[in-house]
C-alpha cells in the first residue's frame, strides 16, 4: 500500500483498455474480467496499441517476454506480469514530467 | 481537399534511419520525393512529424529542398504532434494527411484524430492521383483507393463517436467477412497479399503465382480467401490462407491478411473457421508456423486470442540478416531485437469449445 494517492497499476490499465479500445464500459471491469472475448473484446489492433502503452507507461515489453501472451489472460494477469517486472521503473516513471 | 501533408523522416522522407546512419547520413526516399515535389507544386503545404532531434528537421529540408512550414521533432505520441501542427497551422484535420512508416504510429493517429487522412508511403506514392490530392486527375483504381481512405474515416469517426463493445460496432456497421475456397482468378491478388502483408503473414514468405495455382490443384491442400465489406463500402478481398489438410491435423502454410482490414474482425473470424472446418474434417490439432518478429504481435495476439499456444517445436534459427534490420528497424524505440529468425509453431488442440464464427460471417461448412 503507498501512502500517496497514485492509482494501481490495474486502474492505470482499465483507462489504457478504455482509450484502446474506445469502450469507456471497460473503466468498471473486475480483475478477473477476461480481455480476450465477451470481456473487454481485445482485438489484434487494440492489443498491439495495448501493449505499446504498456511498455512505454511501465517499460515493460510483454509482447518480448511471454510468446505465448498467457498474461493477457485477465486485467489481474496482465497487472501481475507488470508488477512483478517494473517497481523501478514505474518509480522513475512516476517522477518525470509529462 | 488536403491542404497539408505531414511527414515521418525515418524510412519515409527518408530512405532510411537518421539516427542508425552512422556517419553517412540517409539520402531522402526518391519516390516519396517526387510526390512531395508534385503535391508542392499544386499549392499543397509539407509539415514534419519525427520521432528525432530538432536537428533532423533542418537536414531533411537541406536533402529535399522541400520548404517545411512547421515541424515537430520528439518523442511524444505521433498524434499529439500533428495535432500541434493543425493547431499552429489554423488546419481543419479534414484538410491535413499523415504519411508514417510505421503501422502502429498510422493507428495511433487514426484513432486520436479520425478526420486526418492517414497514409502508409506506398500509398502516398499513389495519392497525387486520388481526388482529396486534387480533383481535376482520377484514374478508376487510383480513384477507388482514395475513396475506401474516405469510407474508412467515416468508419473510424462513428467507431470514435459509437463508445460500445468491438463486436457492437462491428455488427452496428453491418460488417461482413465471407470466407470461400479459391479459385484461379484468385490468383493475382492472393500473391500481391503475399508480397505486401508484413504485420499479417505467418511465415513471413511471399508466394508466387505458379506456387498458388499448384496448391489450388492439390488436393492435400486447402487454399481458402477472404473478402471484407461493411455498410461504408467493400474492401474486396483482405486475407487469405493455406491449408496443409493433414488426416490428424491442419497445418496453415500461410495466413495473411492486409493490415488495411485490421480491427475488423477478420483474422478472428478465419482462425475460428479454420478450428472449426478442421474439427469437422476429424482433426485433432491445428498449427500455424510463425515468424517471431516485433512486427508479428498483432497476429500473435489473434492466435492467442483464437486458443493458440507455442508448442515443442518453438526453435531459433540461424541468424538472417536481412530479417534482424527488418526488426530492428521495426523496433525503433530502442527494444533489445536478437539478431536471428526466430520460429515459433503455435497450436491447439480441437477437443473443447471452439471460438466462434461470429454471425457477420459466412463460410463454407467444409470446403
Amino acid at each position: 500500500v503507498t501512502s500517496d494517492a497514485r492509482p494501481s497499476v490495474a486502474d492505470e490499465l482499465r483507462q489504457i483498455l478504455a482509450d484502446v479500445t474506445g469502450n469507456p464500459e471497460v473503466l468498471g471491469i473486475s480483475p478477473e474480467t477476461a480481455l480476450f472475448g465477451a470481456g473487454v473484446g481485445l482485438g489484434s489492433l487494440s492489443g498491439t496499441l495495448l501493449l505499446r502503452r504498456v511498455r512505454l507507461r511501465f517499460g515493460v515489453d510483454v509482447a518480448g517476454e511471454d510468446l505465448n501472451l498467457d498474461s493477457l489472460a485477465t486485467l489481474q494477469t496482465l497487472a501481475a506480469f507488470i508488477d512483478q517486472r517494473a517497481p523501478g521503473q514505474r518509480c522513475q516513471a512516476d517522477m518525470s514530467p509529462g | 481537399m488536403i491542404k497539408c501533408v505531414i511527414w515521418d523522416i525515418d524510412n519515409t522522407l527518408l530512405a532510411g534511419v537518421y539516427l542508425e546512419s552512422g556517419p553517412q547520413l540517409p539520402p531522402p526516399d526518391p519516390a516519396i520525393l517526387d510526390v512531395a515535389r508534385e503535391l508542392g507544386g499544386r499549392g499543397i503545404i509539407h509539415a514534419l512529424a519525427s520521432r528525432n532531434p530538432p536537428e533532423a528537421a533542418g537536414y531533411v529540408s537541406r536533402v529535399t529542398g522541400i520548404t517545411f512550414a512547421a515541424a515537430e521533432c520528439g518523442w511524444g505520441p505521433k498524434s499529439e504532434a500533428v495535432q500541434r501542427i493543425i493547431g499552429e497551422l489554423g488546419l481543419a484535420p479534414d484538410a491535413v494527411a499523415f504519411v508514417d512508416d510505421d503501422l502502429l504510429e498510422r493507428a495511433e493517429v487514426s484513432f486520436a484524430l479520425p478526420e486526418v487522412l492517414v497514409l502508409s508511403p506506398e500509398d502516398a506514392c499513389e495519392a497525387a492521383g486520388w481526388p482529396q490530392f486534387s480533383p481535376a486527375v482520377i484514374t478508376a483504381e487510383a480513384g477507388r483507393r482514395g475513396e475506401m481512405y474516405a469510407e474508412r474515416r467515416r468508419r473510424q469517426e462513428e467507431a470514435r463517436a459509437f463508445g460500445g463493445s468491438r463486436d457492437d460496432f462491428l455488427r452496428y456497421c453491418q460488417t461482413r467477412v465471407v470466407i470461400e475456397a479459391a479459385g484461379a482468378a484468385d490468383v493475382p491478388r492472393l500473391h500481391e497479399l503475399s508480397v505486401r502483408t508484413h504485420q499479417f503473414n505467418s511465415a513471413g514468405a511471399q508466394i508466387s503465382r505458379q506456387a498458388l495455382a499448384a496448391l489450388i490443384g492439390s488436393a492435400e491442400h486447402l487454399v481458402m480467401t477472404v473478402r471484407l465489406a461493411d455498410r461504408f463500402g467493400d474492401d474486396g478481398m483482405v486475407g487469405g490462407c493455406v491449408i496443409e489438410a493433414g488426416q490428424s491435423g491442419w497445418s496453415i502454410a500461410l495466413l495473411m491478411m492486409s493490415c488495411r482490414a485490421m480491427g475488423r474482425g477478420v483474422i478472428d473470424a478465419l482462425l475460428a473457421w479454420i478450428c472449426q472446418a478442421a474439427g469437422r474434417a476429424g482433426a485433432q490439432a491445428v498449427r500455424v508456423p510463425c515468424l517471431v518478429t516485433p512486427r508479428g504481435v498483432p497476429l500473435r495476439i489473434a492466435l492467442a486470442s483464437a486458443g493458440f499456444r507455442a508448442g515443442a517445436g518453438t526453435v531459433t534459427g540461424p541468424a538472417d540478416a536481412a530479417e534482424a534490420d527488418a526488426a530492428e528497424a521495426e523496433a525503433a524505440d530502442g527494444r533489445e531485437v536478437k539478431a536471428g529468425r526466430r520460429t515459433a509453431v503455435f497450436g491447439r488442440q480441437l477437443a473443447g469449445p471452439l471460438p466462434a464464427l461470429p454471425g457477420w460471417a459466412t463460410a463454407p461448412e467444409y470446403p
